[in-house]
């Protein structure tokens, strides 16, 4: 019965990145799922005496109406010296169940006309309470926006993934060729991959506006009398191929980098083999080239489309996110307290955890297929 | 809670790090002045500049989620560094909420001793209370109408500029089409447009903003919006303009509506080109929407005295007439001296006044009581704007779907009617 000894040393070996990717990647994943599902709603637990720390004789929902019986004043002196009068309200009011509660309450807790002299006040605040719900994913399916972005998010993808891997082999095949000036190619490749995909965004805005490069190169060519309007909510199909090129510009140089890293790995003798048999170009591209291409596509695809699900600043500033939205434009949308947004980050958390479950069905529908030809291939 | 605890503390530590002289500020007897207005550099050095004659200030722009978060944050630890807020309105009802700001009643007393106030904001500083100040009105900024010379001609017979009907404005809009060839209209539909339909459309038609919402009247209102108006829209106005300035001085159009303060530009830069005129009147009257800057003290504020010291500052004749020049923002006070005021500013403030002067004016107020889920109800008029004017759903069924969201917003929040609805006891109800 020889077992075999348990060696602890490979559990300590991955026991730093475990702890990392728990620390930054579970933790938040959970805390923001955990937001999709949880309502913080709030509920105002009356007091037995005008004392925070006096018994709860009952709670209230959020704006119950209730009668004011009797107030007390304290003045609070505050570390600047001077006092703040501070309310505590005896109310009267009736549960959800129709159960009759008084009790007392701190003037944070109710709207009141007056402090001194109203008989109503209204429940505004409490303490959190927690409950699970499908509300906020129910709401987001059902907004008016939400099958539109994910329509726009999806026709992006599909237009835009072959564009970019087409152009990425094409691009990595020149720099394998090993051209004279062929770095000079890497440079102005990699020129996109500097810019951030808002100002990419705008620099496309600045092409296809009414007096933008494109209408005014136009007209001077003679081809336009007059400036064409690309970007308006009449032409959906003006701003998807400004997306697209946009996109395109900004991001295949990230493909093309894999891709001529995945190149890099292939023996010379397949290829030397290849030409010595005579085969064609194109032959060897079909039959040598993508085959082993394959693993460096495989992680380019899941790369491209997760980051595909999330495009956002490129369609802001093209479409300014009303006429053609997509979904990370809509998480923003529900998040951003400002003054376009909704300061709900509960509802950006489904959009959120949604954008993260199609990504994670694609990964996985990529892993299968893409292996199983491979495997395939090998045999 | 926890959520938006620590979200509190990270924005605490952030704004703290970010404005690294606040904590030493607040002991040398400088005042802290934490605003929302103002937040671009160029108009923070102007104000800062303003403020010089005060004495010492530390200004401190900023958005307004992270100045609720941080009020909130100090009043957890009963300390704070900021002295003064300035905000729009519409972001004091969720301070009131938080009880954290001092009742200004006493000082207002002693300010009215030396301004005049006008009522209606005093008492919209109160927020629905009956004698609790929350904040002392700063300035005050509204939407009008700006228009480049050149369609001055294509305006419809017999219609007079500062007293057109809608009715006229569109056909105005459709005589520059047919004229020009071109949709010459600018709605900032890509920028604050909602106030647009909130603050104009609606009470002009249908004499409210939210009861009416799926009214009769409404529906006629939209019907006239999609087929006699939205025609002649310049295309561009969906996607691209945020602020009308920039497309009327390249010429992309010559007819629009927009913020004052998204306006000045245009005024400025070329006076003898741009005309101002108040906005058109409808069957109910003629609905324009006023923003209020208010100034609050919250009770964490180390200097209490102080702020009261700089409200009195900023309340007074020559520094409002200041912050008009420089910062094209409106007086509150009587007494301004409008008399060299830059051109571009001039011809925004006839427009202004024309407007409140009118004697059908409607102000509808930005929407009050929604707390913190204020931008919903802008996303809700949108909502029916897009589905009817772009997609053109039927107008009915469209306010229906949106007049229900907009009713649950109402009862959630338990927000009562605001002017120019009648007042209503409890949630405000749509009809």
């Amino acid at each position: 019965m020889n077992k075999k000894k348990w060696n602890l040393a490979p559990y300590l070996l991955i026991l730093p990145s475990f702890i990392y990717l728990a620390v930054f990647f579970a933790w938040p994943m959970v805390r923001s799922l955990q937001l999709a599902f949880v309502r913080d709603s709030q509920i105002l637990p009356v007091l037995a005496e005008a004392d925070p720390d006096a018994d709860v004789v009952g709670r209230l929902e959020m704006q119950t109406q209730v009668a004011v019986v009797d107030r007390t004043r304290l003045d609070e002196v505050l570390p600047n010296g001077r006092t703040r009068p501070v309310y505590w309200f005896k109310i009267v009011g009736e549960t959800e169940g129709g159960e009759q509660i008084e009790g007392w309450t701190h003037q944070k807790n109710v709207f009141i006309e007056s402090r001194t002299t109203s008989e109503t006040a209204r429940v505004t605040s409490g303490e959190g309470a927690k409950e699970w719900t499908l509300d906020y994913v129910e709401r987001m399916v059902n907004d008016y926006r939400f099958t539109n972005a994910l329509k726009t998010t999806l026709i992006l993808i599909v237009l835009i993934l072959p564009i970019q891997f087409v152009l990425a082999i094409v691009m990595a095949l020149v720099l394998q060729a090993q051209l004279r000036g062929s770095t000079i190619f890497l440079y102005i490749y990699a020129i996109p991959l500097g810019i951030s995909d808002l100002a990419a965004g705008l620099v496309w805005v600045s092409i296809f506006t009414q007096r933008g490069f494109l209408n005014t190169f136009l007209q001077q060519v003679g081809i336009i009398n007059e400036p064409f309007i690309y970007l308006s909510a009449d032409h959906e199909n003006w701003m998807i191929i400004a997306i697209v090129l946009a996109e395109v510009w900004r991001a295949t140089s990230i493909v093309m980098v894999i891709v001529v890293s995945g190149l890099q790995a292939i023996p010379r003798e397949y290829l030397e083999a290849g030409e010595l048999f005579g085969a064609s170009l194109w032959q060897r591209l079909r039959h040598i080239i993508l085959p082993l291409l394959k693993p460096s596509l495989q992680v380019a695809l899941i790369l491209r489309t997760i980051l595909a699900f999330q495009v956002f600043a490129v369609v802001v500033a093209i479409t300014g996110g009303r006429v053609l939205t997509v979904l990370a434009y809509e998480t923003y949308r529900w998040y951003d307290p400002g003054d376009s947004g909704f300061n709900n980050p509960n509802m950006a958390a489904a959009y959120a955890g949604f954008i993260m479950l199609i990504s994670l069905a694609f990964a996985v529908f990529y892993l299968r297929t893409v292996r199983t030809q491979e495997e395939a291939a090998r045999e | 809670m926890f959520r938006t605890k620590t979200r509190s503390i990270v924005i605490l530590v952030l704004v703290a790090m970010l404005t690294g002289a606040l904590g030493v500020s607040a002991q040398d007897g400088s005042v802290t002045f934490m605003s929302t207005q103002f937040n671009i550099v160029e108009e923070s050095d102007k104000i800062r500049t303003i403020l010089a004659d005060f004495g010492e200030v530390e200004f401190v722009p900023s958005e307004e989620g992270p100045m609720i978060d941080l009020l909130r944050a100090e009043a957890e630890t009963g300390e704070g560094s900021v002295d003064l807020i300035g905000a729009l309105h519409g972001t004091f009802p969720v301070l009131q909420n938080e009880d954290v700001l001092f009742d200004l009643s006493d000082l207002l007393a002693q300010l009215e001793e030396s301004y005049e106030l006008p009522e209606s904001f005093v008492e919209l500083g109160k927020l629905g209370t009956a004698d609790y100040q929350y904040y002392i009105p700063w300035m005050q900024a509204t939407y009008i109408m700006a228009a480049h010379v050149s369609a001055l001609e294509y305006l419809p017979e017999g219609a007079d500029i500062n007293a057109l009907t809608w009715e006229q404005f569109a056909e105005w809009a459709k005589n520059i089409y047919d004229g020009t060839g071109e949709a010459q209209l600018g709605l900032p539909v890509a920028g604050l447009f909602h106030r647009f339909l909130e603050g104009y459309l609606y009470p002009s038609f249908t004499g409210g903003m939210v009861t009416g919402f799926k009214s009769p009247e409404a529906v006629a209102m939209w019907e006239w919006f999609r087929d006699e108006l939205w025609p002649y829209v310049h295309p561009q106005s969906v996607t691209s303009y945020e602020f009308m300035q920039e497309p009327l001085l390249a010429g992309e159009v010559i007819l629009a509506f927009d913020h004052t303060a998204r306006l000045i530009n245009a005024f400025n830069d070329k006076p003898d080109e741009f005309v101002g005129f108040p906005a058109p009147t409808g069957p109910a009257g003629l609905g324009f929407m006023p923003v209020v800057v208010g100034l609050g003290v919250p009770y964490t504020s180390a200097d209490p005295d102080g702020a009261e010291a700089l409200i009195d500052f900023l309340l007074q004749p020559e520094t409002q007439g200041r912050v008009l020049q420089d910062l094209a923002f409106f007086p509150v006070v009587g007494g301004v001296d409008t008399a060299d005021l830059p051109e571009g500013v001039a011809i925004e403030a006839a427009a202004v006044e024309a407007q409140a002067a009118s004697p059908d004016a409607l102000p509808a107020l930005l929407p009050v009581g929604l707390g913190d889920r204020g931008g919903e109800i802008n996303e809700i008029y949108r909502n029916a704007f897009s589905r009817i004017v772009l997609n053109g759903e039927d107008i009915q069924t469209v306010l229906d779907d949106e007049g229900a969201a907009l009713q649950s917003l109402l009862d959630e929040t338990g927000a009562p009617c605001w002017p120019p609805d009648a007042p209503s006891e409890g949630a405000c109800q749509l009809q």
